[in-house]
C-alpha cells in the first residue's frame, strides 16, 4: 500500500540525486517538483510530449557514455505506458548511467484521476523482461534504499515508486522551452 | 538516370562526411545498402528503435548533449512521430536530422503504403517541418551535397529537418 505522496517522493528523489541531470515528465509533476524543492539547474522539464521522457533520458545517457554520473528520468505511470516501447531499447543498449523512476499512482492524476492500466501491470517485471533491473517500492524506507542502490549500481535500473493520489495545487509554468533546452545544454553539452 | 545503388552510395558518402556518432534506425528494405554501411562503421553507434517517436526522443536527448546523430527511417512511420517531433525538438529548438526513405511511388510493390507515403510531404509541410527532396530526377551529383547540407541546416536552424530520399527510382 502506498503511503507517500508525489511531493514526498520527489523530495526523496532530489535528496538522493541532488545534481544528476534529471528529465522530468509533464506539467503537473514538473510544477509539483518546483513547488517542493524549487528550480534546480539539473532538471530538464518535458512540459508536454507525454511518453517521451525515457527516450529523452536514453538519448542523454548515450550522449555521455564515458560519464559515470547517472541520468535520471522521472516518469508517471500513464506516461510510461504511453512510451513503454522505449524499454526494450533501453534493455538492448544497456546504458549503465540510466535510472528510470516511475511515480505510480495508478491513475492519470493530472487529468482527473482516471485509472491507468498500471494497476494491472507489473512494471518491474516488464523492465526485467526487457533486460533492465526492476524493483518496486512502496514506503519511505523502500524509496531511500532503492534509490541509493540505483545511484550506486550500474544501470539501467527502473524503480517503480508506489505513491498515493494526493497532489498539491500549483501555478502553471509558462517557461519558453527554448530557454529550458539552452540552459540544460550548458549542463550536459560537450561545449 | 542513376541506379538504385548509385543513389544509396551517394547518401552513404553524405553520411561519411557528416560523421554521426549515433544512428537510431528503423529499417526499410529500400535502405538496406545504407544501413549495411552504417552498421559496418566502427565509429558509429547504430541501433534499432521500436518506434519513430522513441527515436525522436533519443535524438532530442542526443542533441542536448551536442552529439552528432542521424535518424534513418521510412516515410510511412511519419504518422507515428508527429506529436513527438512538434512538441519536443521543434518546440525546444533542438536539431533533429532525419534521413527518410520514400515509399509508395513508381516501382512500389506494396498495395496500400502509398495511402500514407504519398501524403508525407504535405503532412510534414502542414506540421511546419522543413524537408528537402531527392529522387530519380535529381542529378546524382546533388545527392551527397543535399544530405550534408540538410544535416548542417538542422544544426544551424536548431530544428528538425528531413531529407526525403526516393531510392526506388521514382
Ligand atoms: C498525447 C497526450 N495525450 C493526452 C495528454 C493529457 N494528459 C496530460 S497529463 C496526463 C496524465 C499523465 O499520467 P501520469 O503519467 O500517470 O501522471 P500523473 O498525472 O498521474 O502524475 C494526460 C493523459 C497529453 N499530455 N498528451
Ligand atoms: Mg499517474
Amino acid at each position: 500500500m502506498a503511503t507517500l505522496s508525489r511531493a514526498e517522493a520527489l523530495k526523496i528523489i532530489t535528496e538522493i540525486f541532488p545534481q544528476e541531470p534529471t528529465v522530468v515528465t509533464l506539467g503537473a509533476t514538473v510544477r509539483e517538483l518546483i513547488a517542493t524543492v524549487g528550480k534546480r539547474e539539473n532538471d530538464f522539464y518535458v512540459l508536454d510530449s507525454m511518453g517521451l521522457p525515457v527516450a529523452i533520458g536514453l538519448g542523454i545517457a548515450l550522449g555521455r557514455p564515458e560519464n559515470p554520473e547517472k541520468v535520471v528520468v522521472i516518469e508517471g505511470d500513464g506516461g510510461l505506458l504511453m512510451g513503454l516501447s522505449a524499454l526494450p531499447t533501453v534493455g538492448f543498449l544497456k546504458p549503465r548511467n540510466l535510472v528510470i523512476l516511475v511515480l505510480d499512482n495508478g491513475t492519470y492524476a493530472s487529468t482527473g484521476g482516471q485509472p491507468t492500466a498500471a494497476t494491472t501491470t507489473d512494471f518491474a517485471a516488464v523492465a526485467a523482461g526487457c533486460g533492465i533491473r526492476g524493483v518496486t517500492v512502496d514506503d519511505d524506507a523502500g524509496f531511500h534504499a532503492a534509490l541509493a542502490d540505483a545511484k550506486a549500481m550500474d544501470g539501467p535500473t527502473l524503480v517503480r515508486m508506489m505513491i498515493d493520489q494526493r497532489s498539491i495545487k500549483t501555478p502553471y509554468l509558462l517557461e519558453d522551452p527554448i530557454l529550458l533546452s539552452a540552459a540544460f545544454r550548458k549542463l550536459v553539452g560537450r561545449t | 538516370m542513376s541506379t538504385d545503388n548509385e543513389r544509396s552510395d551517394a547518401v552513404i558518402a553524405g553520411l561519411a562526411e557528416i560523421k554521426p556518432a549515433v544512428v537510431p534506425m528503423l529499417p526499410s528494405s529500400t535502405l538496406r545498402r545504407i544501413l549495411d554501411w552504417v552498421m559496418a562503421q566502427p565509429d558509429i553507434r547504430s541501433f534499432p528503435v521500436t518506434r519513430e517517436e522513441e527515436a525522436v526522443g533519443i535524438m532530442g536527448g542526443l542533441a542536448l548533449t551536442e552529439t552528432p546523430a542521424v535518424l534513418i527511417m521510412q516515410d510511412n512511420g511519419v504518422g507515428n512521430f508527429l506529436t513527438a517531433l512538434t512538441t519536443f525538438p521543434q518546440a525546444y529548438h533542438l536539431p533533429c536530422f532525419m534521413l527518410i526513405a520514400r515509399r509508395g511511388g513508381i516501382n512500389e510493390y506494396n498495395s496500400m503504403i502509398h495511402l500514407i507515403s504519398e501524403r508525407v510531404p504535405a503532412i510534414l509541410d502542414a506540421a511546419n517541418i522543413r524537408t528537402f527532396h531527392l529522387d530519380a530526377m535529381t542529378p546524382l551529383d546533388q545527392w551527397t551535397r543535399t544530405v550534408v547540407k540538410g544535416y548542417e541546416f538542422a544544426r544551424i536552424t536548431h530544428r528538425p529537418v528531413a531529407v526525403l530520399v526516393n531510392l526506388m527510382g521514382g
